[in-house]
Order: structure tokens, then C-alpha cells, then sequence
């Protein structure tokens, strides 16, 4: 048995590990892996560093942007765990001024009221600034003319407090992955705006992270987990009431399982090739923090994207177990 | 120098308090959570925050001036000490500097701060093993007073009986004890 130490935070989109565990893929493949349940990104990414962990549930820009810059050890992403999952959770004053069509014009015309009546400015709230959230909102708002770093505040919140910010009034939005917007939604904090999935069809959010120079030297263990975690997905994939009952349990996510099950309603865990790191989702997400100067200057943006996202090695899995 | 101690853990935070007082001329605060109106006005010059708080992407993102966060926040990592970082992440703790505060000044606060939060990690287990070892001689008490009733033997011999069981079959004396409850529950019908 090789024994592995991974990563995750409680989201509906570290299923895919979670099930893995619980369902026996990784003992399936002679691995004994222990899920660490961490409570912030900066934390994932730190241990993943060292070597505290050998692999995370991780953001897909957070490893980009490791890999990116000077001070961490590049990341190679073999595969990606979901898509579609984060979505914006306004406070029901200003989920009120939300059009149908989803868009943020509404929203516009009562931050530029606001100013002109010089009551206090918008603050909003995402998981981290390297996250497919930030940039997901970033875009939403830009399309209806709004400046990100001018006309409103986005800070950064753990999802799991995020319900409580709402309903404080301490933030009045909040952009989160599933099952956080629907916890704030249930807790009546707000309703839901808009999702990812109707922005950006097939949004790229988490991916497996693993420290390159590892992955390099233990081809073999790579292979077996990327194999159990793709089972892992398949599963989640097909049995959703019982992935809810999983994922609520305390050790996971620990949120209601009918707070859970509906909002693994537009996520995708599996089907369509959705594990496959695709490095058109890597230089889509480079090229928005490129807009919102999220990169160092003169990075190689295709370079990065070709060295993180590895779908040689997500394809040599499947395979290998359609194979079997 | 003002430190702010971010962490859940109360018991731990005033260890590194305490730990820090010895250090140099300093105000420490302890906050269970970061609150950044209150860490405004308190205006740290570090902040040492640990890796089970879960404030510490809010304190990550703070990277950037702006007019509600005029003093930019950045991870303190220092690389010219070889293995500091390691040791700082495996001791579950890290140190953001607000402003241009010397490295040494600095690395004197994170190396207080993982020894404290690596001596409350100790004692935390410490404690665990006793109350184990605790439960474990309670279930072996257990266990020989019901084969002193049901066998009729002395304590000597019972506690020698449960010995052999465990050498028997590879497993702590603790265990065994607990399977022989265990059983005599099942035997009786009812719980043990």
C-alpha cells in the first residue's frame, strides 16, 4: 500500500475525492489515502509546497499562478475534478434589481444611483483572489459596465462563512461554489443571481494539484490515483442522492443533505470528458488574470498553461481503465 | 512592534503571547477571528496567523492599498534561512508582514510562534495518549473483574489471562480487554 496524504475544502466539487475514499477506488488501487480537510486555499496550496501534502483539491488559478510565479514549486494539474459550481448570491435588496436575462444592468443602475446619493459603496465576496469566483464576477459585472476595482469592493471570505456575512449585511453579494449560495439562499440570506453554468457553459473551476517535481518522480502512483479519483467522479456523477448523503457528513462538507442535493444539480463531475484538464480552460483563466493584472509581468502565458494543465497524463489514465 | 496573534485556539494564542513577551519590547493581541476594521485600528506590524484559521485567505488577499487597507499585507517568506518555510507550514503556522519590518525582527516572531504552536501540539497529544491509556486501563479493569466472577479466578490470574490473549493474537492488551466486553454483552443480550 502507498500511503498518500490529500487535500481538500468542503465543496461540493471535492466529490469526486471524497467518493474515491468512501466507495474504495483508492484501496482498489493499493493506495491508503487520508483526506485532510483544510479551511483555507493559501493553506492547500502552502502544504501541497512543502510536501505536507502530495496532492489538493485546488483551485485551477491558484495553480496557475503558483506555477507562475517565483516563490512556490510549480504544479502539474492531471486532472479536473468538476465544472460549473460557483454563483453569485446577492442580498435579496439587491437580488430585487436583477433582471431575467441574468444580467448585471440592474445592478449598474443602483450602484450609480447610490453614488449620486452618496450612501456607502457595494462590497462583495469571493473565496480568493486566484479563483475561477473573482474572475467569474469580475466578467459578470464588466458586461454591464461596472469597474470591479472602482465602483465596487470584492473581498475575500472562507465559504463556509460566507452565509454569515450575507445575512449580516457585512458583504451584500457573495460569489461561492456549491453548496455555500445555496446554504445562504436557504438560511435567507439572499437569492441567487446568476451561476456560473449560464456565464460560462462548462466553467472550469477545481482541478487535482500536484507538485510537479513529485508527480515526475512517482509516475506510477500518479497513474493509480488519477484512475481512483476518475472512478471517484464516475460515481458522484451517477448516484446524486447519495453523493448528498456523503458530502453532508461531518468529516466532508458538513452541510444538510437537502441543502446539498439540489445544488449538485448543474454541476458536472464526469460526464463529457469533464475531468480532462483542458488547456483551453488553462489559457482562458490565464488570460483573466492577465486582465485583472493578476500575473507577473512578461510570463509566458501558453507556456504555463502547456506545463500545469497535463492531459497526457489524464488520458493515459482513462485509458487504462477503459482498458481494464 | 505590535504583533496580532489571529487563532481560534485560545489556549495556544496565549502561549505565543507569552512566548513573545520574552522576546522584546512588543504589544501583542489575540483575535479569534480577523476582524479588519479592529486589526486597522490595532495597526499590526506582523501578523501571525494559524493554518486552522480559517481568516487566512482574507489575510492573504490583503495584498494590495487600498483606501479601507492603506498598509498592504504580504506572507512573510524567508528564504535566506534554509527550511523555515517548511518548518513554519508542518508547524501549522505563518507570519504576514504589514509594511517594511526587518526580516530578522520578523523570523524572531515566526520562530517564537512555531515553537509555541509546535509545544501546544505536543501537549495537545500528550493529553490525547493519557486519556487513552486512561480509557484502555479502565476497559483491562473491567475485563478482569468479569473473568475473576465468570471464571472465578484471582486478579493475578485474570490480568495474566488477558496478557496471553493479547500476545496470542498481536493486539494491545486494551484492546483485547475490550473484545472480551464486548462478547460478554453479546452473551447476555444485552449492551456491555
Amino acid at each position: 500500500m502507498t500511503r498518500l496524504r490529500l487535500g481538500f475544502v468542503a465543496l461540493n466539487d471535492a466529490a469526486a475525492l471524497i467518493a474515491a475514499g468512501a466507495k474504495g477506488f483508492f484501496a482498489a488501487e493499493g493506495l491508503e489515502v487520508d483526506l485532510v480537510r483544510e479551511v483555507s486555499w493559501a493553506t492547500i496550496r502552502d502544504k501541497v509546497d512543502v510536501g505536507a501534502l502530495h496532492g489538493a483539491h485546488m483551485l485551477a488559478p491558484m495553480a496557475l499562478a503558483a506555477t507562475a510565479g517565483a516563490e512556490l514549486r510549480p504544479l502539474v494539474a492531471p486532472m479536473a475534478l468538476n465544472l460549473n459550481g460557483p454563483a453569485v448570491t446577492l442580498s435579496s435588496r439587491l437580488a430585487g434589481v436583477i433582471d431575467p436575462a441574468a444580467s448585471a444592468q440592474g445592478l449598474a443602475a443602483l450602484i450609480a444611483r447610490r453614488r449620486d446619493e452618496g450612501a456607502s459603496g457595494i462590497t462583495l465576496a469571493v473565496v480568493f483572489p486566484h479563483s475561477t469566483h473573482n474572475y467569474l464576477l469580475r466578467d459578470w459585472l464588466s458586461r454591464a459596465g461596472i469597474d470591479p476595482d472602482r465602483d465596487v469592493r470584492i473581498n475575500v471570505a472562507p465559504p463556509a462563512r460566507m452565509t454569515e456575512l450575507l445575512v449580516s449585511g457585512v458583504v451584500e453579494g457573495i460569489c461561492v461554489t456549491e453548496p455555500w449560495g445555496a446554504a445562504a439562499v436557504t438560511a435567507g440570506a439572499g437569492r441567487t443571481a446568476v451561476r456560473a453554468s449560464q456565464l460560462w457553459p462548462r466553467t472550469p473551476d477545481k482541478v487535482l494539484a500536484l507538485a510537479e517535481a513529485w508527480a515526475a518522480e512517482n509516475p506510477e502512483v500518479v497513474q493509480a490515483l488519477v484512475r481512483a479519483i476518475l472512478r471517484g467522479a464516475a460515481w458522484a456523477e451517477r448516484n446524486r442522492p447519495e453523493l448528498a448523503a456523503l458530502l453532508s457528513e461531518p468529516a466532508y462538507v458538513a452541510a444538510p443533505a437537502a441543502v446539498i442535493a439540489p445544488s449538485l444539480e448543474d454541476m458536472i463531475f464526469h460526464a463529457g470528458e469533464a475531468n480532462a484538464p483542458d488547456p483551453a480552460h488553462a489559457a482562458w483563466l490565464l488570460a483573466q488574470m492577465v486582465r485583472w493584472n493578476h500575473l507577473p509581468v512578461g510570463v509566458d502565458a501558453a507556456a504555463i498553461a502547456a506545463r500545469v494543465y497535463r492531459p497526457d497524463l489524464y488520458r493515459a489514465a482513462r485509458d487504462s481503465l477503459a482498458a481494464g | 512592534m505590535r504583533v496580532l496573534v489571529v487563532d481560534p485556539d485560545p489556549a495556544r494564542a496565549a502561549l505565543v503571547a507569552e512566548g513573545l513577551a520574552g522576546v522584546e519590547p512588543l504589544q501583542v493581541r489575540h483575535a479569534p477571528a480577523f476582524d479588519q476594521v479592529e486589526a486597522a485600528a490595532f495597526g499590526p506590524d506582523v501578523i501571525v496567523v494559524a493554518s486552522d484559521s480559517p481568516d487566512r485567505d482574507t489575510i492573504e488577499s490583503l495584498r494590495e492599498a487600498t483606501a479601507a487597507n492603506p498598509r498592504p499585507v504580504v506572507m512573510f517568506v524567508d528564504r535566506s534561512e534554509p527550511g523555515l518555510a517548511e518548518a513554519a507550514v508542518h508547524a501549522g503556522v505563518s507570519a504576514y508582514v504589514v509594511d517594511g519590518l526587518s526580516a530578522a525582527r520578523v523570523r524572531s516572531v515566526l520562530e517564537v510562534a512555531m515553537s509555541r504552536f509546535g509545544l501546544m501540539n505536543g501537549l495537545r497529544q500528550d493529553l490525547e495518549k493519557a486519556k487513552a491509556d486512561l480509557a484502555s486501563r479502565k476497559t483491562v479493569d473491567r475485563a478482569k473483574a468479569l473473568l475473576m466472577k465468570e471464571r472465578g479466578l484471582d486478579e493475578d490470574a485474570a490480568y495474566k489471562l488477558l496478557r496471553k490473549l493479547s500476545m496470542d493474537t498481536g493486539r494491545p492488551l486494551g484492546a483485547v480487554a475490550a473484545d472480551l466486553l464486548a462478547f460478554a454483552g453479546v452473551l447476555k443480550g444485552g449492551g456491555a
